[in-house]
């Protein structure tokens, strides 16, 4: 690599990790919208509501990303094994 | 009174037994005493990454900001924590454990080799941390003072005694073995509480419904603009992938993948705690005291009024344990970011492993002492208090270690300017000059990101050798 050039290609994101970034900055950009904030179910705001759901959503989709992401990568070693 | 008081004797003691056990151990070794010899397993770190975050303002202060802000704006504060979680597994466990140094001043030195960075971040942890101490030091005194009629002064010198002796000999073993005990406590009586309450009401809905009849105000979203509890939530987004006392347990784990699923499990177990105070306990205290002076009580005052002497102690000594699991990993990411970090990093002095030991002691007994002479005089809303603390770290943290890890451009310039930037902005607006309406948060990352983006563009970019150096911490 020459002095200048930058950091190389090879630092990638897996694509399942960029994709569940985006879903959760969408998913926040929409819920931090001023139309939440009055209506309600259940006495509660909806964005309320939206938060909640985000505390729950989340870390089960990142759980099920990871556990994934690391049966992918055991048939990968079970495969170079053979 | 005797019964909780000896129930939460009985629990100190047994703390700094385990500091006293652990300090043969760890007081000739440097990975010992920071990062627990890199052995920590992944539940046993995900109970202590869990207890590490979920402090005093996770039990106490959760309530206390859903009796007087809502449920709404109690939420968007500790949604953006959850998130954090699934933001430092997927931006910075890999990397930095691959790094496999101590600290997150150790990488931000390495990546932006300049004089500025390393002394400029152990002196921004320090102080954000303090007021993070001065916090959770009040959850502890009030506790006391509420369930055990100790008066609040004593109780706060005596409970940051025990927990600044334990930490100070026993490091990141004794955390994180008084972490696991903690964090399963707290579980225990949170859930526990929420089920009493439930079974009292009849189900959750109905309680709920009945609170929010009572105090419509509970599930309105706060009188304040929407930058405020954006705010709160973009902090505390941001500040889980650099907050130097969760970075110091992805160090400690076993290897990238166990950091990864530590994280991961810790989240959700924070999620339930936080849902089931916000929806259930919460609640329930408003309907029981609606008029309390001090919000923060108001899980005490529920405690004291539902519960016998059994589970008061229980509950004294989970409170106890919320503080302590978290005030033990702020007092260690103190005394490393002076004693690893300030001495020997940024003043280059080189100390023996025994050395660095006893500097490590100082430090803590100082920052203790600094934080509970803070602590006599405390902040109202704990949470939003240390809220407001740790944005300081996120704004200027945040932008140079996820853009030192995975911007190509990223260079010393783009992280000095961005770290820099991003400390001054938010100090200028949350010390008011000039008023902001919006939250300092929602300036200051962007500057700091602007700043980066400058320095990445204009200035030399770094040596091929170390982007190569870098780019290879993202492989096992």
């Amino acid at each position: 690599m020459r002095p200048n050039e930058p950091l190389g290609s090879s630092t990638r994101m897996r694509r399942a990790d960029r994709w569940y970034l985006l879903g959760l900055c969408t998913f926040a950009v929409v819920a931090f919208h001023p139309a939440w904030r009055e209506p309600q179910f259940a006495n509660i705001s909806l964005f309320g509501w939206l938060m909640a759901a985000l505390m729950v959503l989340s870390p089960m989709a990142a759980l099920a990303l990871f556990l994934r992401e690391r049966r992918g990568s055991r048939r990968g070693h079970e495969v170079g094994s053979q | 009174m005797s019964i909780e008081l000896g129930l939460v004797i009985a629990y100190l003691a047994i703390c700094i037994a385990v500091g006293v056990i652990a300090s043969r151990r760890v007081l000739t070794s440097g990975d010992d005493y920071w990062v627990a010899g890199r052995r920590i397993g992944t539940v046993v770190n995900a109970t202590a990454i869990m207890a590490t975050l979920a402090s005093g303002g996770s039990l106490i202060g959760v309530m206390g900001l859903t009796y007087k802000q809502g449920i709404p704006a109690t939420l968007a504060l500790f949604a953006g924590a959850v998130i954090g979680f699934p933001l430092a597994s997927i931006l910075v466990a890999r990397p930095l454990r691959n790094f496999g140094r101590y600290t997150i001043a150790d990488f931000l030195g390495y990546r932006y080799p300049h004089t500025l960075v390393r002394w400029l971040v152990p002196v921004l942890i320090i102080v954000s941390f303090t007021a993070y101490i001065v916090a959770q030091m009040k959850a502890a005194g009030i506790t006391a003072n509420v369930l055990l009629g100790i008066p609040y002064e004593t109780a706060l010198t005596l409970s940051a005694i025990v927990f600044i002796l334990y930490v100070s000999v026993g490091g990141m073993v004794a955390v994180t073995w008084t972490d696991v005990v903690q964090g399963a406590l707290m579980l225990a009586v949170v859930i526990g509480t929420a089920t009493v309450m439930i079974v009292d009401a009849g189900s959750a809905p109905k309680l709920l419904a009945a609170a929010t009849e009572a105090a419509p105000e509970l599930g309105r979203v706060a009188d304040k603009p929407v930058s405020g509890y954006l705010g709160s939530f973009v902090i505390w987004a941001t500040a889980i992938p650099v907050i130097p006392h969760i970075v110091m347990r992805v160090f400690a784990a076993r290897d990238a993948h166990g950091a990864r699923l530590s994280l991961n499990l810790a989240m959700v177990a924070y999620a339930v705690i936080v849902l089931a105070a916000v929806f259930i306990v919460a609640p329930a205290g408003k309907m029981a005291f609606p008029d309390l002076e001090d919000a923060d009580a108001v899980f005490l005052r529920l405690m004291q009024s539902e519960f016998g002497p059994v589970t008061r102690g229980i509950a004294v000594a989970a409170v106890m344990a919320a503080v302590m699991s978290t005030t033990d990993a702020l007092l260690l990411a103190c005394s490393s970011a002076i004693a690893h970090d300030l001495v020997r990093g940024a003043w280059g002095r080189e100390l023996s492993g025994r050395q660095q030991s006893w500097v490590s002691i100082g430090s803590t007994w100082l920052i203790g002492g600094v934080a509970l002479y803070w602590a006599f005089s405390p902040p109202a809303l704990i949470t939003q208090f240390y809220t407001a603390a740790i944005g300081l770290l996120s704004a200027s943290l945040f932008v140079p270690t996820i853009a030192g890890f995975w911007w190509r451009r990223a260079n010393l310039a783009g992280g000095v300017a961005a770290l820099t930037t991003g400390a001054l902005v938010y100090l200028v607006l949350a010390l008011g000059l000039p008023s902001a309406t919006i939250s300092p948060i929602l300036i200051a990352l962007p500057a700091s990101a602007v700043a980066m983006w400058i320095g990445g563009r204009f200035g030399r970019a770094d040596d091929a050798s170390h982007l190569t150096a870098v780019e290879a911490l993202h492989h096992d």
